[in-house]
């Protein structure tokens, strides 16, 4: 059941925009991440944090829900949960709470979406991402910095360069939110007919799966076992070189 | 009636992800770091395609984002040997080391307040030995190159 | 009658071997032919000497059989050149109807030309047998007998043409083997260089002609010399044009001969051609191309007839620039130079005698033409001799008393200088007192007399001068001390059969052609174009006659009092000239060449200087500035690509956005 839906616009109009939270809410969250990432040692934190817990309340003040005030508040909780986290991924000086407050935004996002009722994909999030991919990433960090930080993480690019980013991205931000308030009312979608904890759900994905998708699933099995291989031999490759390079620094 | 609240809602967030992950890309200097922001971009176009799927109704969103985590976790593999063989040349996970492909007559990029990190003063892990230590000859040990 | 019987007629035949020849050499001399490449040209130029005399002998036999004082020219037409419907749209003044151009090839049999074909053939003829002995061993024997060929076709050409076109293209044609011709040496650099300067002064005398072929367009519509196939001639054209432009059209074809007859101010590419071989000089700039502009006036002469300032003001042009000439010769030291400056002043004399306007005058130039290109010939073939002698030296001071080496030449180079002098009863003495008893006469008319009374004593005093410098060259060169040059090597020795025979031949023609005046003047009234020249008057007296003998004898007699006792005498002469500054004047040929030098060739080479540096300056930097442009910009991004991933990211997100704010903004308008 497919609904075209256009979400496009008759035109912008300034003045809507300007009362409009959540335009301050980038902004405030911008000038927030600004102060937050790290450009030299020993930074004061707390002026990105206020800016944050500022933005993060102009935020989730434009982003209204017709929903009874638990579950609004679940989603704004999880929302939070998430941003926050990500915020703090991005600007922690030492590599592993940054990857630990990642593994945390990883929990919010599933929680997110398990709230939209899609159950196997926030389970898979979690035990995929977090407890795959962060684990892996943690054993990098312990064989390439084994002091868990280090001075460049301390120290961004230069300032101009940061400053250009931080416009970039919340630019960037912007512009993909600038058209969903123009949506009108005439839109309406069907629910799904599962609800949040529908026990058929993951049968009912993989009957979906395996029925439509079947050659996509063929191909990424195939994708999988090509990274395996260009995994191990890149890193083999790279053994032989290395050992080559030591024999001949030996002798 | 409150679909479409929650589509735009899920959307904010998603790009509200997305642009702190871009931004963290583009900024941090850490390559783990780094991946963690690409990581993170794909958890927010995640976000995205569930909130779409659910709102059309249909399962493409979530077979979607199953596909995301798959290619992520290739991706992941593939990064992480390539990072570690990065490490092992230059003993730094600092992604400005590489500087290669800059054009002709370019100098390198210095911060000049980053010091260079010296190799022989990382403090690389050290196992506690275990066991009872085999007997071996000293004379073939001192004579023998590498072990 | 002779020739009515074969397919082709030899007019057209007489260009055509020598044209075929010089192809044949040009192909096969380098290879095959080698030192006998002289073989395809000499026997063609003597077919077309042949086939000349035949049509001679029936011009002749024609113009006796009917006792009239007609016209007798037949028109051999070949081929259509041009065609070009209602080309010429005449003004409604003249009410002509608009006519076509129509250059057709026709080659006419009239008594100008066969003289002149006649006269051209055998002094080529004789020139060629002496080249085969002269230009022996050269390295560019066949080229040379190849542009012998090429120029032979282009002369005949010139004078069988019935069309001012066509006449055109040949003018330029044997312009272009008098280059190639001059220049044969080409290695040497003043060689290049005079044929270079020869092409270029024939050059302003060719955009007079061209300006003169343009106007007679304009005015008469047609380019035919008479009238042909139903079309209008130029010559024989009862249209009745203004005076200025009859004298225009005039004024300007006399450029035209002036720059190919070497008159003044014209003439200063003679002399300097001499640096080409000896051969070269014989043929074309004593007997054969320089006289292509006397042809020109002659053939064109109802124009000039009908033109009385055009007259004058050739008879000027040619008792002036005799006289120059005659004035330079006498302190030249370069033997070829000294014939080169008198003929000058000879084609001078021919231009005088045309521009007095009468019959006499007319048959004057014409009768001197013809016995000026045998003693001419003569002359330059014996200095060639005399070169060859003398290891290539020409500077009459280093050599000296070679009669008693050189037997044949003195004989026939002293029977050459006595022609050219005026000796009584040689062909020089004719011809000159014909020319001067026609200007004595114009001179007793009221309409210019006095001018041309005084262009009388000017030819007189030429003549004088003229046997003065030929017997001070002919004294210097063959009488005094025995002096070789070093170049000459063991002993020189007189000339190879191949070189004097052609000498003796010519020697006996000189003393011959003195007694075919009268005959050639009653041959050539039956052309066209001389048909109604005004009779002469009652027959001159012995007067002249007896003036210009004696003004001969007396020049020979001075010139043998200076040069050939000791030079105290000499001395005496010419040290108060050269106090005074006459000398001087006359040796650099009254500095006419450092004028030209000063007033056009040294501006022009300035601003081609100036053209240059503002060249290689400013436009080339103009344009190495814009082929540097992109490499300059490239150079500014270049300083984006640092090799930083992050930046590149930054980048790519920078890019993401303008496109994404574009498909945005788009869609909301």
């Amino acid at each position: 059941m497919t609904v075209s839906c256009k979400l496009c616009l008759a035109t912008i109009d300034p003045a809507v925009l300007i009362r409009n939270p959540l335009i301050w809410g980038i902004l405030c969250g911008s000038v927030a991440l600004a102060l937050l990432l790290p450009y030299r040692s020993r930074q004061a934190r707390w002026p990105g944090v206020v800016m944050g817990i500022l933005g993060t309340g102009l935020v989730i003040t434009g982003l209204p829900l017709e929903l009874h005030w638990s579950e609004a508040g679940l989603f704004y909780v999880l929302t939070v949960i998430t941003l926050v986290s990500a915020v703090a991924t991005i600007s922690m000086e030492n590599a592993v709470y940054a990857a630990i407050w990642f593994a945390l935004s990883l929990l919010g996002t599933a929680g997110l979406f398990f709230f939209q009722g899609a159950q196997f994909v926030a389970v898979a999030t979690i035990v995929v991402y977090a407890g795959a991919i962060v684990v892996t990433l943690l054993f990098v960090i312990m064989l390439a910095q084994p002091d868990g930080q280090a001075t460049y993480d301390r120290i961004s690019w230069a300032r101009s360069s940061k400053t250009v980013s931080v416009i970039t991205a919340a630019l960037l931000v912007t512009l993909l939110t600038i058209t969903l308030e123009q949506v009108g009312p005439s839109l309406s979608a069907p629910t799904l007919p599962t609800g949040l904890l529908e026990k058929e759900h993951v049968a009912l994905l993989g009957k979906h799966l395996f029925t439509e998708h079947l050659i996509e699933i063929e191909i990424a099995g195939t994708l999988l076992l090509v990274a395996l291989v260009g995994a191990v031999a890149v890193l083999i490759h790279a053994k032989e070189e290395s050992s080559l390079d030591s024999i001949s620094n030996d002798e | 009636m409150n679909e479409v609240p929650l589509l735009q809602n899920y959307l904010v967030t998603s790009s509200l992800l997305f642009g702190i992950g871009l931004l963290g890309f583009m900024v941090r200097r850490n390559m783990i770091v780094m991946f963690l922001s690409v990581e993170m971009m794909l958890q927010g176009i995640s976000l995205s395609f569930a909130a779409w799927g659910r709102f059309h109704g249909n399962w493409d969103g979530q077979i979607m984002v199953l596909f995301i985590i798959a290619v992520a976790g290739c991706e992941a593999a593939i990064a992480l040997a390539l990072i570690l063989v990065l490490v092992q040349r230059s003993q730094t996970l600092d992604v400005a080391h590489w500087q290669q492909l800059h054009e002709d007559g370019q100098s390198r990029f210095n911060e000049p307040s980053v010091p260079a990190t010296d190799p022989s003063r990382i403090p690389w892990p050290q196992l506690t030995p275990a066991g009872i230590e085999p007997e071996t000859d000293p004379e073939a040990e001192s004579h023998r190159k590498r072990i | 009658m002779i020739f009515s019987m074969t397919p082709i007629h030899p007019i057209a035949l007489i260009p055509a071997l020598p044209l075929l020849a010089a192809i044949l050499t040009a192909i096969l001399g380098a290879r095959i032919l080698g030192p006998r490449s002289h073989w395809p040209v000499m026997v063609a130029t003597a077919g077309a000497f042949l086939l000349s005399l035949g049509l001679l002998l029936q011009g002749f036999q024609a113009a006796s059989d009917e006792h009239h004082h007609g016209t007798s020219s037949e028109t051999v037409s070949l081929w259509t050149w041009v065609h070009v419907e209602d080309a010429h749209q005449a003004a409604s003044s003249t009410g002509q109807p608009s006519s076509d151009l129509q250059i057709d090839i026709v080659l006419r049999v009239d008594p100008l030309t066969i003289v002149m074909l006649t006269m051209v053939t055998f002094v080529s003829l004789l020139v060629i047998i002496f080249a085969a002995g002269y230009m022996q061993g050269d390295r560019g024997y066949w080229r040379f007998f190849s542009y012998i060929g090429l120029f032979i076709f282009s002369m005949t050409m010139l004078v069988s043409v019935s069309n001012f076109l066509l006449l055109f293209v040949f003018w330029e044609a044997v312009g272009m083997c008098s280059y190639l011709l001059i220049g044969f040496w080409y290695e040497k650099p003043e060689a290049a260089a005079a044929g270079k300067k020869a092409f270029l002064v024939n050059r302003v005398g060719d955009f007079g002609f061209m300006l003169a072929i343009f106007l007679i367009w304009c005015t008469y519509g047609t380019l035919n010399y008479y009238s042909y196939d139903g079309g209008p001639g130029v010559l024989d054209s009862t249209l009745a044009i203004s005076s200025t432009t009859g004298l225009l059209i005039c004024l300007l074809l006399m450029l035209g001969a002036c720059g190919k007859s070497a008159q003044f101010p014209l003439h200063v590419w003679l002399p300097d051609a001499m640096e080409g071989p000896t051969p070269v000089s014989a043929l074309i700039h004593a007997a054969t191309m320089v006289t292509a502009g006397i042809y020109m006036v002659t053939r064109c002469w109802p124009l000039f007839e009908a033109s009385e300032g055009a007259q004058v003001t050739v008879a000027c042009i040619g008792g002036f620039t005799a006289l120059l000439a005659g004035l330079i010769a006498m302190t030249q030291f370069d033997l070829k130079r000294v014939l080169a400056y008198s003929t000058i002043s000879q084609l001078g004399y021919m231009f005088l005698a045309l521009g007095t306007g009468s019959r006499a005058g007319v048959m004057a130039g014409m009768f001197h033409l013809v016995t000026h290109a045998f003693f001419k010939a003569l002359l330059f073939l014996g200095s060639g001799s005399v070169m060859h002698a003398t290891g290539g030296t020409v500077d009459m001071r280093q050599f000296g008393g070679l009669r008693h080496r050189m037997r044949i030449t003195h004989a026939t180079f002293l029977i050459g200088c006595l022609a050219l002098s005026g000796f009584p009863f040689l062909a020089g003495f004719f011809s000159k007192d014909a020319i001067l008893a026609a200007v004595h006469e114009r001179g007793l008319e009221t309409a210019y007399g006095g001018l041309y009374t005084l262009l009388f004593w000017v030819a007189t005093f030429t003549a004088l001068l003229t046997a003065i410098y030929t017997f001070r060259a002919f004294f210097m060169t063959f009488y005094g001390t025995e002096h070789i040059p070093a170049e000459a090597g063991e002993h020189p020795h007189e000339s190879p059969p191949s070189m004097w025979i052609p000498l003796a031949v010519l020697a006996a023609g000189t003393c011959v052609i003195g007694l075919a005046h009268h005959p050639l003047e009653h041959f050539l009234l039956g052309t066209p174009s001389l048909s109604h020249l005004p009779l002469a008057e009652a027959g001159h007296g012995w007067g002249i006659q007896v003036m210009s003998a004696c003004v001969a004898l007396g020049g020979i007699g001075l010139a043998a009092w200076l040069y050939l006792g000791s030079g105290q005498l000499l001395g005496h002469i010419t040290a108060p000239l050269k106090r005074c500054g006459l000398y001087q004047l006359s040796e650099h040929t009254f500095y006419l060449d450092s004028l030209y030098w000063g007033v056009i060739i040294w501006p022009l080479r300035m601003i081609s200087l100036l053209c240059y540096a503002f060249d290689r300056w400013v436009i080339d930097r103009l344009v190495d500035a814009c082929g540097r442009r992109p490499r300059t910009l490239g150079d500014l991004m270049r300083s984006l690509q640092m090799g930083l991933t992050s930046f590149y990211a930054l980048a790519m997100m920078l890019g993401l956005l303008v496109l994404m704010a574009a498909r945005l903004l788009a869609e909301l308008n």
